[in-house]
């Protein structure tokens, strides 16, 4: 055999290297088509009662209780970072007025963290209806003046502009987009409940950022500035799963704390069951800086 | 004996270089749909209290995910169409599979034949030419669309999506398909409702993993959950906007505006003055749009779908930087293993972002003396868009965010905004934009 035929396949392979092919995406599963024939059967015959969605957790108990309890931050928080203004600055930084990332905001006093949200995941019963008073989302100095506004679904917001200039607020995953026009407002109503709270900001100025959550029952509490929440009026007697949440919380905001009493899962929940007439305090809830990212 | 070979070597060489030219990379296999990898792959973060290793549980999970959505949506050129969906199976059948004629001579596979090159097969935005175009092509899987009469979050109606198909988006791609008949338009506007809810139950599917699932769980199978709990909500929302209620009201025109006479006649003088103080004033438009109207306002957006890429990217990137700033060689084997799970995670997250998703682009707000308007220029067009805004852009809505809600502009003085926005692009010498220059760059 000649010498040239001996190397032709190495010559072709080079080629055929050498050429390339579209940019290698990473490989997707493929669906195991025997399974998805059954699971269709399934689909298209078994005939299920009309009720639909999740079942409803069934009440287990009568009274209420209350849920208690402070977030504090374990090692230093920083200073937070100057926001870069660059909008409408005779207005957003009037007198030489600097505006500064909130991601993060820990009383030095009491080393309290702010605006860490936590509220039930299921309830089976409410102790109250939606008030009728509304919830007031201003913002002045091209900042929102509430970092987390919680509210019940079907509860009014007042979203009002206390600016001489527009603002648009955009809750994401939301209907809300409007253009509030300077010192005017606008209500909303959510009709849905956010599972964790979701982004608000406005387009005109993109530092400005805020977040909302809106639940069906109302338990759910934003911690002050000294880290103390309180969500009162719980229904006792029934295991509820309750959800943490801070903004800089790792995969969608989950706060995880080593407390093995509570077994608090890497989602960022634990359960409880309270009896009636109790408030449950869970004292100082101390967030490790690892857990903030910083 | 020195015999010559039946072919000389070089013959050969250049025969199976052809060949191999000929034939592409590998053979084209059996179109299938392509998973929301940028979306599965968030959802398998490493777990400590997994019982299995990282790669071979998360493929588990993306499997199970492909496999219910064969089972309830087909593939692409067999598709299922469950009846909760509310879809009409004949139309999905002329829309999907390869390019064909059927008994009757009728043309099937047309979302193939007109659509897919763009909008993908999945409907993912990521045809073979969609990286070339700008701008890019809609990405159906999240079931959001921008021009619509319904109101901002509420699906576009069938109307809506023929209108878009027989009118095209004029200043983009996207071709008028008016030359089709109207029974495959409507095929056509069929299938993209199928793809936008097979994504959107795809992603409903995701995000039941990320709140309610652990990494040793499973999604169920049966039928309470698939199609009562993830499909019924997500076709309630294309089923809903039949009912007449779910487009916004449209107010009476004002006294003192005639459109057809156009923005610089005395008719429309005051109308169109009062448009421009609402423009520049309590409309708040000149912020984006700046206050020559040529889009030099507030301009360093991303629209819904770039920015989700975006922020992914960012916690990617952030993720990475963690992780490869810690320190390794103190590490218990276990703490190692999760590590170095996480690592493999967060880099294949990297790797399907460049491959499954464009590179990010920014939204710059309309330049509207071009006269050039993608959702239509009807003056109705325009209403529609300064009422609730563009869903899925940064564009707000001036009128109220839901039915009986106050907005910040009343109703029928949308119609002078509008009025003032068409006589811009015949603005010859008017105040605004008369003192400045248009740059090239400005006219995009």
């Amino acid at each position: 055999m000649p010498q040239s035929f001996r190397l032709a396949p190495l010559v072709v392979t080079a080629l055929v290297a050498a050429q390339g092919c579209a940019p290698e995406r990473v490989a997707a599963p493929s669906a195991d088509s025997a399974a998805a024939a059954t699971i269709r059967a399934g689909l298209l015959t078994a005939a299920t009662p009309v009720a639909g969605g999740a079942e409803p957790v069934a009440p287990t108990g009568t009274g209420w209780a209350g849920l208690t309890g402070r977030f504090t931050f374990a090692g230093a928080a920083g200073d937070p970072k100057p926001l870069v203004v660059d909008k409408d600055t005779e207005v957003c930084t009037a007198g030489g007025r600097k505006l500064y990332d909130r991601s993060l905001l820990v009383d030095p006093a009491t080393k309290g963290v702010a605006n860490v949200v936590v509220f039930a995941r299921k309830t089976s019963r409410v102790k109250n209806p939606v008030p009728e008073a509304t919830v007031l989302f201003d913002q002045k100095n091209c900042e929102f003046l509430t970092p987390v506004v919680a509210a019940r679904v079907g509860q009014v917001i007042e979203v009002k502009n206390s600016d001489p200039v527009g603002h648009n607020t955009n809750i994401a995953n939301t209907s809300f987009n409007q253009l509030i026009a300077a010192s005017a407002s606008t209500p909303y109503k959510a009709d849905t409940e956010t599972a964790v709270p979701t982004v608000v900001t406005c387009n005109v100025h993109p530092w400005m950022k805020a977040y909302a959550v809106f639940r069906k029952d109302g338990y759910v509490a934003v911690s002050a500035a000294d880290g103390s929440f309180t969500i009162a009026d719980l229904p006792a007697g029934e295991p509820i799963e309750f959800q943490v949440w801070h903004e800089r919380g790792p995969s969608n905001g989950a706060v995880s704390l080593a407390k093995p009493d509570l077994k608090w899962t890497p989602k960022g929940r634990f359960t409880l069951t309270l009896e009636a007439d109790e408030v449950r305090d869970l004292g100082t809830l101390e967030i490790p800086a690892a857990a903030l990212g910083g | 004996m020195n015999r010559q070979p039946i072919l000389p070597p070089t013959l050969v060489l250049v025969v199976v270089t052809v060949s191999l030219a000929a034939s592409g990379c590998g053979r084209t296999p059996a179109a299938s749909f392509r998973p929301n990898l940028v979306a599965a792959s968030r959802t398998v973060e490493p777990d400590a209290e997994a019982e299995k290793p990282w790669r071979e549980w998360a493929g588990n999970r993306q499997r199970q995910v492909a496999t219910i959505l064969e089972a309830m949506f087909g593939t692409p050129d067999d598709p299922v169409v469950l009846p909760e969906t509310g879809l009409d199976p004949a139309k999905i059948q002329l829309a999907a599979g390869p390019v064909r004629s059927d008994i009757a001579g009728r043309k099937n596979g047309l979302y193939r034949e007109h659509c897919a090159h763009c909008h993908g097969i999945t409907g993912d935005g990521m045809g073979p030419t969609a990286a070339f175009l700008n701008p890019y092509p809609r990405d159906y899987r999240p079931g959001k669309f921008k021009f619509k009469s319904t109101w901002r979050d509420a699906k576009p109606t069938h109307a809506d999506l023929v209108t878009i198909l027989n009118n095209g988006i004029v200043g983009t791609s996207m071709p008028s398909f008016a030359l089709l008949s109207p029974a495959q338009v409507d095929a056509l506007a069929e299938y993209v409702k199928y793809l936008a809810i097979r994504g959107e139950t795809e992603l409903a599917l995701y995000t039941h993993i990320e709140q309610e699932l652990e990494a040793q769980d499973s999604l169920p199978e049966d039928r309470g959950f698939l199609v009562d709990e993830i499909l019924a909500p997500v076709a309630a929302k294309w089923q809903a906007v039949a009912e007449p209620s779910a487009q916004i009201p449209v107010a009476a025109v004002p006294a003192g505006i005639d459109f057809a006479l156009g923005g610089d006649h005395p008719t429309n003088k005051e109308s169109v003055e009062k448009g421009r103080k609402l423009f520049l004033g309590d409309g708040g438009c000149v912020k984006c749009h700046g206050p020559t109207a040529l889009g030099d306002g507030q301009a360093n957006d991303y629209d819904d779908w770039n920015k989700l890429v975006v922020e992914a990217r960012k916690e990617v990137g952030g993720g990475l930087e963690t992780a490869h700033g810690v320190s390794t060689s103190a590490m218990s084997p276990e703490d190692l293993a999760e590590h170095k799970a996480r690592l493999e995670w967060l880099e294949t997250r990297t790797r399907v972002l460049d491959g499954d998703a464009l590179k990010p682009r920014t939204i710059p707000p309309r330049n509207l003396r071009l006269g050039l308007y993608r959702g239509g220029r009807r003056p109705l067009d325009i209403y529609r868009r300064l009422y609730t805004g563009i869903n899925g852009a940064p564009m707000p809505g001036v009128g109220p965010s839901a039915p009986g809600g106050k907005g910040t502009v009343p109703d029928e003085d949308i119609w002078h905004i509008v009025n003032y926005v068409l006589s811009l692009p015949y603005d010859v010498d008017g105040e605004l934009g008369a003192d400045r220059a248009m740059a090239a760059k400005d006219r995009f």
